[in-house]
C-alpha cells in the first residue's frame, strides 16, 4: 500500500490559507483525485486552518500545524493549534453557531467539514488548544 | 482576487474572480461595499463565473451583502454557480435568502 505524509507549520497569517490548500493539492496529485474530491478536501482543510487562525489564535501569533497522510486511497488531515480551545464542542458544531458574528462568520465551518469529509473528530480544551482530524476515502481510479 | 463592476439598467453587476476565502474576503468586502454605496442601483448581481474556490468565508460575505441590500430595500442575486459552489449555497441555506440564475443575462431578463 502506498503511504506518504507531509507536515506544514504555518504562521498565523491569513495568506497561508491559500498556501495550505495549494500544498495539499499538490501532495494529493499522486492519487489522481476527482475534481470534486479535491475540492471537498481543500474546502474542509481551509475551514480548519481558517478556524485556527481566526478563533484559535484570534488573528494574533501562533503556529498552525497541518498534517496530511495518505494510506492507499485514504487521506487523513490533522489541523492543530495551541490557541484558546473550544469550551463547548456541541455548541460549536451546531450549524450556524458562531462566536464571532461581528466578523461576518456564518457558523458553517464545522458543518462543511462534516459534510465534505467522511468523518470529523474534534479534540479541544482551554489548556492545550484544538486538534481537528478528518479523513476521506477517495474512489478507485479506473486504470 | 479582484472584482469587476458594471452598472446595467437597474443592476449593479459584480464579477467575482479567484478564490473567496478568509484572506480574500476582507478585500472583496471593502471594494464591494464601496461600489454599493457609490451607486443608486438597487439590484445587485453577484456573478460567480470566475470563482474557482469558496469556503464559509464566502457565505459570511454573501449574507453580509444580503443584509446591506435588504436595508437599502434592494435585491441580491447569484449567477453562474459551479457544482461545488452550488453545494455550499445549498448546505448553508443561502438559497432561502438569495435567488440564483444560470447566467447574468437570464437574471436581468427575469428581474428587470
Ligand atoms: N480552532 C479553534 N479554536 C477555538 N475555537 C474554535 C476553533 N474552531 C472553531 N471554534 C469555535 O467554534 C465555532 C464554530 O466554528 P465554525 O467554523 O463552524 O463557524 P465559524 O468559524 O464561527 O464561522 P464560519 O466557519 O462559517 O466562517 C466558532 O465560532 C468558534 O467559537
Ligand atoms: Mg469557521
Amino acid at each position: 500500500m502506498y503511504t506518504n505524509e507531509i507536515t506544514l507549520i504555518l504562521s498565523c497569517k491569513s495568506e497561508n490559507e491559500g498556501l495550505a490548500r495549494m500544498c495539499i493539492s499538490g501532495f494529493l496529485m499522486k492519487l489522481d483525485p476527482t475534481i470534486e474530491e479535491l475540492n471537498d478536501i481543500k474546502t474542509a482543510l481551509s475551514e480548519g486552518v481558517t478556524n485556527a487562525i481566526i478563533h484559535g489564535y484570534e488573528q494574533k501569533e501562533g503556529e498552525v500545524i497541518l498534517k496530511c497522510r495518505i494510506e492507499g486511497r485514504k487521506v487523513y488531515i490533522e489541523i492543530k493549534d495551541k490557541g484558546v480551545g473550544i469550551e463547548n464542542i456541541e455548541q460549536a458544531t451546531t450549524p450556524m453557531y458562531t462566536s464571532k458574528p461581528q466578523l461576518e462568520r456564518s457558523g458553517m465551518g464545522f458543518t462543511i467539514m462534516e459534510t465534505f469529509m467522511d468523518d470529523l473528530e474534534i479534540i479541544s480544551n482551554k489548556e492545550s488548544g484544538t486538534i481537528i482530524r478528518m479523513h476521506k476515502t477517495l474512489c478507485n481510479t479506473s486504470e | 482576487m479582484s472584482i469587476k463592476v458594471k452598472t446595467e439598467q437597474s443592476f449593479l453587476v459584480v464579477n467575482l474572480e479567484g478564490e473567496i476565502d478568509h484572506h480574500n474576503a476582507s478585500k472583496i468586502r471593502l471594494e464591494l461595499d464601496k461600489k454599493i454605496s457609490e451607486t443608486d442601483k438597487k439590484k445587485l448581481i453577484l456573478n460567480f463565473e470566475d470563482v474557482s474556490f469558496m469556503d464559509s468565508s464566502g457565505i459570511g460575505l454573501i449574507i453580509g451583502r444580503y443584509k446591506i441590500m435588504k436595508n437599502l430595500k434592494g435585491e441580491i442575486y447569484a449567477t453562474n454557480l459551479s457544482k461545488e459552489l452550488y453545494r455550499i449555497f445549498d448546505i448553508s441555506g443561502l438559497f432561502r435568502l438569495i435567488k440564483h440564475y444560470d447566467t447574468v443575462e437570464q437574471c436581468k431578463k427575469t428581474e428587470s
